[in-house]
């Protein structure tokens, strides 16, 4: 087993947004700005130089407050994303991105088609969604619901429609964005149990969450404020230093 | 190049279930479903026939007036729904592209994919209404097999626009009222239920109407209802307005996919 081969490896990553100064609603009045020289943009660094390396094995929590940059970052990890500057190279071809539960589910067709949609999304052929979907169905607990179209369900049973697709791909890397919020407990345990389960089975783990369950999922953390990496390290000493800051942050 | 070629393959699957949930949008939650998607160009060709007929007639057109009529506008309706569905696209479909890592170019590749799919029903109810018309002397000939070899010429043409729309739609909403109003113009230039033949023109206005991509892509498609497949000529243009067209829209929507992510 090579436990310490580094899946992603993400280098000085800066992500710059501009925006107009002034708000403009058509195409005019920026036509009119434009040839006047009045555009301007702001600067807005959602990341400022963040390095970033993920070896196998590892489960990771990026923690932060709202804003922080945790989900672009996120984002340019599974490459959805380029960074305006630094480099990010990911030696995984098997990484699941779940950075909302059931992204391009279509409400007007029924539980099975969205699996089948879900699944191509996700990369894969009919005949391995076919193989899966029994697996789905039994996690998700909707069998009396797989012809009933999306728009009747609730939003919990999207999530667990959703989330058992994603667990159902095995997947080498999994990045999930603060999505297990949602679904009544007995299912958010159930979750965080086939969780462990991957990890015990070696996956890589890479969590946003503000939930203290992160201490139990993870061995590592960083934590991004104002879009620079200010800790790294051991999950107790990073989640702790972190709820420190917010509880002087707010007495303040 | 050759890593969007072996994505193409990677996400054929994808395409092809898109494409479905497109149809199936289309027709949600009617009584008929995809029934619609012969019966809705039928009778469209039935309402046109019916108003056209009397004011432009049968004189100088060789097809069966009906045949003429549905014969066009299936063939400029692929193109209309084609490049207008992908103009939104990108922007519709913005938390899929940015919550998944479905490269950007498959959607609206497969709004064009569901143009085709409808094309390929309207082409059942041209076929219906041959049928029909067969008392009236329409008859059925071995080059209608030739749509096969047009429609590659008129896909591309086709995603060309839906790449070049697409990717400008992200910065200029502006351009969604513009293009329809282009695409009327362009529906009124292009012979769909009169004939440049009939209307005297000058010879030099004549050949700048038939400069109009649609006109060659229409007139190709009616020669091989007519028993006429060999007019090469005219394929030829066609096939360079969709290479042409095509190399175009990929490269500006390539050039403009970092950008597209950020803005949509």
């Amino acid at each position: 087993m090579d436990d310490n081969k580094v899946l992603i490896d993400a280098n000085n990553v800066t992500m710059r947004f501009k925006l107009p100064n002034q708000k403009i609603s058509n195409l005019k009045e920026m036509f009119v700005k434009f040839i006047k020289r009045k555009l301007k943009y702001r600067d807005f660094y959602a990341l400022k130089d963040v390095s970033v390396k993920i070896s196998k094995g590892e489960s990771l929590a990026i923690i932060g407050r709202n804003g922080s940059g945790k989900s672009t970052l996120l984002k340019i990890l599974t490459q959805i994303v380029k960074p305006t500057s630094g480099s990010v190279k990911v030696y995984s071809s098997n990484i699941v991105p779940l950075l909302q539960l059931g992204a391009g589910f279509d409400m007007n067709s029924t539980g099975y088609q969205n699996v089948y949609l879900n699944g191509a999304i996700l990369g894969f052929s009919k005949k391995e969604i076919d193989q899966k979907m029994e697996e789905i169905v039994n996690f998700a607990e909707l069998h009396d619901f797989m012809n009933v179209e999306l728009k009747n369900y609730s939003q919990g049973m999207l999530a667990r429609l959703g989330f058992a697709i994603a667990i159902s791909c095995n997947p080498e890397i999994l990045i999930i964005d603060e999505i297990l919020a949602v679904g009544d407990t007995a299912f958010q345990k159930k979750c965080y149990e086939k969780l462990k389960e991957l990890k015990d089975k070696g996956i890589t783990f890479i969590i946003v969450s503000h939930s203290e369950v992160v201490k139990e999922m993870c061995t590592r953390a960083i934590w991004i404020k104002d879009g620079q990496k200010v800790m790294d390290g051991d999950i107790n000493a990073v989640y702790d230093a972190y709820i420190d800051f917010l509880s002087t942050g707010n007495s303040l | 190049m050759d890593k969007s070629k072996s994505n193409i393959k990677k996400y054929a699957y994808l395409l092809k279930v898109l494409i479905d949930r497109d149809i199936r949008n289309q027709y949600a939650g009617s009584f008929l479903g995809a029934l619609w998607t012969v019966l809705n160009p039928l009778l469209n060709m039935i309402v046109m026939a019916i108003v056209f007929i009397n004011i432009f007639g049968n004189n100088s057109i060789s097809l069966d007036y009906p045949v003429y009529v549905l014969a066009g506008n299936i063939i400029f309706n692929m193109f209309r729904s084609g490049s207008e569905g992908a103009l939104t696209s990108v922007v519709d479909q913005r938390d899929l592209l940015s919550k998944t890592k479905v490269p950007l170019y498959i959607i609206p590749m497969s709004r064009v994919g569901s143009s085709i799919v409808t094309f390929l029903f309207s082409y059942v109810a041209l076929i219906i209404v041959m049928i029909i018309r067969i008392p009236a002397g329409v008859s059925f000939h071995l080059s209608m097999l030739m749509v096969i070899v047009l429609l590659p010429a008129l896909i591309l043409f086709t995603l060309g626009f839906a790449f070049f729309l697409s990717s400008f739609f992200v910065s200029f909403r502006d351009i969604k009222h513009f293009y329809s109003v282009i695409l009327t113009l362009w529906m009124y230039l292009t012979p769909l239920f009169y004939s440049l033949d009939a209307l005297n023109l000058s010879s030099t206005l004549m050949k700048i109407l038939q400069i109009n991509p649609m006109y060659n892509f229409v007139l190709y498609f009616r020669e091989t209802l007519m028993g006429i497949g060999t007019d090469w000529s005219t394929l030829g243009i066609c096939y360079l307005w969709g290479i042409v067209l095509f190399g175009i829209g990929y490269l500006i929507f390539e050039l403009r996919k970092n950008k597209l992510l950020l803005e949509a």
